[in-house]
């Protein structure tokens, strides 16, 4: 055969190769939305052919259907319902294309929100939390206020209540910090008050307070850092002077003083610097290695 | 005799970066005392610590690189340019860990030090490299009104459509990494940013030292020691990201890098990846990292685009995708304004209003010492040819540690 005549055989040949790919690829893409939807194929085949569907969850609105269905139907089984959770959550990255999926994912989500099941209630709270879903919004901080209406326990409550925080947030929030359910919801108040300028003095106090434990201190040493630098940067190194306070404290004290004290300021702190020489044979692995960075950072070493 | 080197062509000490792709540099005589001819034979050589980088010289833009290199320099302050490269498989750990040598005879005349600076598996870096990328980044966030804020406040549900959904997916977002990583190098020149290959078991990102540990309500902490623990966005302090997979492991149900890369050969085929691995690693966690609004909330997003970012740029070496004017190096199909190859991307087109966004975060691109590509105000195009495969002058100054040049 002449080169002319392979070179046009060929030529003819490639569309019609890209057809057959295209073809195999939705036949392929319907089976495995098939084996996705059919309660009687096993559970963990059922969860395979879910993750490959993102994209194709746009294609027709048929599939998205029938996945918001999966989502939605409480006697399926729960693992399958979350991977269809999941698969949906992923097309919803390609947002050109999911676009006009979008309402009745966030009316499927709505739905579901007090489903039976904690982990498919915490995850659809999630997202719609992250999506200022005023509905979500709602739920959650009634379920604050009134425990036996709450969908997911107070701190993932607050963790998601952060995500848009207003006013009827702090209050309950702070009510939360002098008379905490549990510590982990203590401790996600103080996270999400970092963002009210008004608890400043509580942070300060928090701070200051050597019987409070470490994990709250950190938080407040952050919360300062976002709302008063300065205050921060003072405190800090009154902590690091301090042999009697907590290691990890003078630690975090030692991190924020090296990362963001004015260096001019730092450099000529020779109280400060002579007491963190003083720190490189601490017992504190965490306290020794925020002294030796601090060290090295302002030539003492 | 002494000589200056300048690496990329400049004196700035910020300049002194090479990657895989070849650098054009330039000697010069600066002071030709005890010279006694018009020109000086001087022989360049790389020293380098163990475990450091390595480079390599050519004459000229084209040919092999070779681990040394003379060069006939006039001593009347002509420069005599030559190219340098980093010797694929072998990048820094530090700044400064390779040193360039012009010697004349057995006499060193001059040197500079610079860094084979490339992009890296997070999982694998140095506690060094590790702890260099923390504290930029804690530093670019700042109490959570540093510059990161316009990284974060660029990748919201408000201006999704620029970055997702279309072709433009990819190079939307090879530019917002090159653009945070440029602001990172402002605070400390030897930091890139690393990936994280989410299709391996990754343990050393998931440690308090590095991004940190979530507990069961999905809040990340921190040691006492890294600096990530002040870290601030919208306002809130901290980090919410649950895994759902154990994290000595990967994540079950993503694309492998060869599954990626085997998609096809064509754009519009392999940049189907943006639904799995891309949309399937987000949602491999709940938290901050699971939802486009937020996505940009959790540092441990930049490392994953990284890697998606990386797989784009495996697959362009495997096929030959770098030039734009061959069709499968992209999608010719009309798309959203934003997403064809012409097209200005926002923010840095600084263009609101009409089918852009309202508002335009952040300014321009961040400059570069190194390479002056993209630009302030880069377009799509400007994403595909990042080595300067094509046209040298296309280099955007970044390679990934395990995908080579030409």
């Amino acid at each position: 055969m002449s080169k002319t005549r392979k070179s046009a055989k060929t030529a003819k040949k490639a569309p019609r190769r890209k057809q057959t790919r295209r073809a195999g690829a939705a036949r392929s893409s319907r089976s495995a939305l098939a084996t996705a939807l059919n309660p009687r194929k096993p559970v963990q085949d059922r969860i395979t052919a879910i993750a490959t569907a993102p994209l194709a969850i746009c294609d027709d609105d048929r599939t998205l259907q029938s996945m918001l269905d999966v989502l939605r139907k409480r006697d399926e089984p729960i693992d399958v319902r979350l991977a269809a959770l999941a698969s949906i959550q992923a097309a919803s990255f390609s947002v050109v294309a999911f676009q006009s999926c979008r309402s009745d994912y966030i009316a499927a989500l709505r739905a579901v929100m007090d489903d039976p099941d904690p982990e498919l209630r915490q995850r659809v709270l999630g997202i719609l939390s992250r999506e200022k879903d005023g509905a979500a919004q709602k739920r959650l901080l009634e379920g604050l206020e009134k425990p036996a209406k709450a969908l997911v326990p107070p701190e993932k409550a607050l963790q998601l209540l952060g995500y848009d925080p207003h006013a009827s947030v702090y209050k309950v929030a702070r009510r939360i910090v002098e008379n905490p359910p549990n510590e982990e919801a203590r401790l996600e108040a103080l996270r999400l008050l970092a963002a009210d300028t008004s608890t400043r003095p509580v942070f300060e106090k928090i701070l200051g307070d050597k019987a409070e434990a470490p994990e709250y201190r950190r938080i407040a040493a952050s919360a300062l850092h976002a709302m008063a630098p300065d205050t921060l940067q003072k405190l800090a190194r009154e902590i690091v002077m301090d042999p009697s306070d907590s290691d990890e404290i003078r630690a975090t004290s030692l991190t924020a003083i090296a990362q963001f004290g004015g260096s001019s300021t730092v450099a000529a702190d020779d109280a400060l610097l002579t007491s963190v020489d003083g720190l490189t044979g601490a017992s504190s692995p965490d306290l020794q290695e925020a002294a030796n960075r601090l060290r090295a950072k302002y030539g003492r070493e | 005799m002494v000589v200056e080197l300048q690496i990329n062509n400049s004196p700035d000490p910020k300049a002194r970066y090479v990657s895989w792709a070849p650098s054009a540099c330039r000697i010069r005589v600066t002071n030709p005392q005890g010279a006694t001819t018009p020109t000086v034979s001087l022989r360049l050589r790389s020293v380098t610590v163990t475990g450091g980088g390595r480079v390599g010289f050519r004459a000229g833009a084209t040919g092999a690189f070779a681990s040394t290199l003379t060069v006939q320099v006039p001593i009347n302050g002509t420069s005599v340019p030559f190219f340098v490269a980093g010797q694929f498989g072998f990048p820094s750990r530090d700044d400064g860990d390779v040193r360039i040598e012009a010697a004349q005879g057995n006499t060193v005349v001059g040197s500079v030090t610079l860094m084979v600076r490339v992009r890296k598996n997070a999982n694998t870096l140095t506690p060094g490299e590790r702890d260099r990328l923390v504290a930029a980044l804690a530093q670019l966030n700042n109490q959570g009104m540093g510059r990161f804020a316009d990284f974060r406040d660029m990748h919201t549900a408000v201006s999704s459509a620029q970055a997702h959904g279309a072709k433009g997916f990819l190079p939307w977002h090879r530019a917002y990494l090159l653009d945070l990583e440029r602001e990172l190098q402002n605070i400390d020149s030897s930091v890139s940013l690393p990936y994280w290959r989410f299709d391996q078991p990754a343990p050393n990102i998931f440690t308090t030292a590095f991004l940190g540990v979530s507990n069961a309500n999905g809040t990340v902490s921190f040691s006492a020691t890294n600096p990530l623990q002040f870290w601030v966005t919208d306002g809130v302090q901290g980090i919410n990201r649950r895994p759902f997979f154990n994290t000595g492991s990967a994540p079950g149900g993503l694309r492998t890098e060869a599954q990626t890369i085997a998609l096809g050969s064509a754009y519009p085929a392999f940049r189907t990846l943006e639904g799995n691995p891309h949309g399937s690693a987000h949602t491999s966690f709940g938290g901050s990292i699971s939802s486009v609004p937020t996505a940009a909330r959790d540092p441990l997003f930049f490392l994953l685009h990284c890697n998606v970012d990386r797989l784009w740029a495996k697959w362009q070496r495997q096929n030959g995708r770098f030039n734009p004017a061959v069709a499968a190096s992209y999608d010719s199909a009309p798309a959203p304004i934003g997403h064809n190859l012409a097209d200005s991307m926002w923010p840095w087109n600084g263009i609101t209003g009409g089918p852009r966004p309202p508002t335009a975060p952040g300014g321009a691109m961040a400059a570069s010492a190194c390479v002056s590509a993209p630009g302030g105000q880069p377009v799509v195009r400007q994403a595909l040819d990042y080595q300067g495969a094509i046209n040298a002058a296309s280099r955007l100054g970044f390679d990934y540690d395990d995908v080579a040049f030409a």
